[in-house]
């Protein structure tokens, strides 16, 4: 009995020691964040100092980051939309004629490495003249994001019993009505984790953005890489960008951690 | 369907006839058939990156597996403290990898990192982490393994909580604990779910790109300069573009093969 009771304390000791190492380096990014430019690389740190949002104003007074904050978001919704309007049917259809192969074949665009396409898609798109749009940028990042719906989706369809479909078409409803009428509303909890998973991976994807984005349409991720390369030694203002663009994934994926895991493993499951 | 073709399919096909001429930027491109792949076979900065993409995918992976597990079977014992255990676990791989990135460059700096000074507290001599051919794939190992052994660890619980609780109650009649339950019960049954997150790895590991090129861009010399980076920096850097794209396709091939070979096993393994 004391042997398991100190076991118990054993385990929740180990837990509070790995969940510290996770948080902490979090912690110290955004602490360092709202320091005084002076503090920042301060050893031994101090602790204890008069929050400043002065990082921020330069961040967003100096730079063109408030810019690059709007066009990460405007890709970033954009291909989520595109992503989950491509999904959502193609998922549905998947699932009614029980269909594999085009599963299969999504998650080949997801295995390959993002630069096998990077040098074919660049070549294309300075031959028709779009590098440096957004539209760009949306139609690239929906490459992610379209096999992250697929495979979100397809679960919440499969489960779908066929009736609630069939008696819709018995009504005269066509198979796009049946769709958005019938199945999607019960779907809805897999279309809300399909939704910020595939705006999170678009958000945070670097790749893309780092070659096809012009200086009009940098997002703030590859805003926050060239403040790194450009040896920008004001750490704090690297720090108040690196808060600024973790904020969205982390919140938003505080809504539905629960599932998650179960989204980003679908497809390796089965495969 | 349309959007597959002509960002997915013809992309790739493209690649394919990419990866067959000598088409350096600026110049006329020329069929040269398997000529790039024969030179693939007899290039030494090939051979290094596929060393150093190998030795980065196994230690990290190693690492991930071995601690994720242990992590997720330890918080399968915990009763109370899951669902907060859960959120912060989820936090370090949504996080952007350029925010992981930045952290890594500002907490590990050799001189100024808040790393070698608490190594310095314990009275260990300062290391350089990212900034040295020694240690750098190590570094970079632990980096990865900072943001995605939590993953394993959450589909390991999964897969745990998803087994049958009666093996375990016989397996406890028979009189098996501590290790050799770990070793003849638990193991065995989450065998598959073990080999499900290998694979998820595996394929972000052997593509690993994100934050070896904001962190050192292949650096020191070419001590990190892994397949992917390589074929980056050849293709965008140097506009080699049919060489680079050769060297994609040899590694998507790579990477084909070893989810192949994952999957090979998932069958031998499965119960």
């Amino acid at each position: 009995m004391v042997g398991r009771r100190i076991g118990v304390w054993f385990d929740r000791l180990m837990l509070a020691l790995v969940l510290a190492v996770l948080v902490v380096p979090v912690l110290w990014v955004g602490l360092s964040a709202f320091k005084p430019r002076t503090e920042v690389a301060a050893l031994p740190p101090h602790l204890f100092v008069r929050p400043t949002l002065e990082n921020f104003v330069e961040l967003f007074g100096r730079t063109d980051f408030g810019q690059n904050t709007l066009n990460s978001l405007i890709v970033a919704t954009g291909s989520t939309l595109l992503g989950l309007g491509l999904a959502a049917p193609a998922s549905f259809a998947m699932a009614w004629h029980r269909l594999s192969w085009p599963a299969t074949a999504t998650l080949f665009a997801r295995m390959a490495p993002g630069a096998l396409f990077l040098l074919p898609w660049f070549l294309m798109f300075s031959d028709v003249g779009l590098t440096g749009t957004h539209l760009v940028l949306i139609l690239t990042h929906a490459v992610i994001t379209l096999p992250v719906g697929v495979w979100v989706l397809l679960p919440y369809f499969e489960a779908m019993p066929r009736d609630l479909v069939e008696s819709a078409q018995v009504d005269g409803a066509s198979s796009m009505q049946a769709l958005l009428k019938v199945a999607l509303p019960v779907a809805m909890p897999g279309l809300v984790v399909a939704a910020i998973l595939c705006f999170v991976f678009s958000w945070n994807y670097f790749l893309f953005a780092l070659v096809l984005s012009g200086f009009n349409t940098k997002t703030a991720i590859v805003a926050s890489f060239n403040f790194v390369g450009e040896g920008v030694t004001n750490w704090g203002a690297l720090m108040a960008a690196a808060v600024v663009i973790a904020l969205p994934p982390l919140l938003l994926t505080l809504l539905i951690q629960r599932r998650l895991v179960a989204g980003l493993a679908s497809g390796a499951v089965k495969g | 369907m349309l959007f597959a073709v002509a960002m997915i399919v013809f992309p790739f096909g493209y690649a394919l006839v990419l990866s067959m001429q000598d088409f350096v930027f600026g110049h006329d491109a020329h069929f040269v058939g398997f000529g790039n792949y024969v030179r693939m076979a007899g290039d030494p900065q090939v051979r290094l990156a596929l060393v150093l993409t190998v030795e980065l995918w196994l230690v990290s992976l190693a690492l991930q597996l071995v601690i994720g597990t242990w992590l997720g079977l330890l918080l399968a014992r915990m009763r109370r403290g899951r669902g907060l255990a859960r959120a912060v676990l989820v936090s370090p791989f949504m996080l952007p990898p350029v925010v992981v990135g930045m952290m890594a460059i500002v907490i590990l700096d050799p001189s100024f990192g808040i790393a070698n000074w608490l190594l310095g507290l314990m009275g260990i001599a300062p290391r350089l982490f990212l900034a040295s051919p020694d240690t750098v794939i190590l570094t970079l190992a632990g980096i990865d393994t900072w943001q995605w052994a939590p993953f394993v660890a959450l589909i390991v619980l999964g897969g745990y909580l998803s087994l049958p609780s009666d093996v375990f109650e016989a397996a406890a009649i028979d009189g098996a604990a501590g290790w050799r339950r770990f070793r003849y019960v638990t193991l065995p049954l989450l065998a598959p779910t073990i080999v499900t997150a290998a694979v998820l790895r595996s394929v972000d590991l052997l593509r690993f790109f994100d934050i070896i090129y904001i962190t050192t861009a292949g650096g020191p010399g070419y001590a990190s300069t892994t397949l992917n980076i390589l074929a980056y920096r050849r293709g965008f850097e140097f506009f080699d573009i049919g060489y680079a794209t050769a060297t994609m396709v040899a590694l998507a091939a790579v990477v084909f093969g070893t989810t192949l070979a994952f999957a090979r096993i998932r069958r031998a393994v499965r119960w």
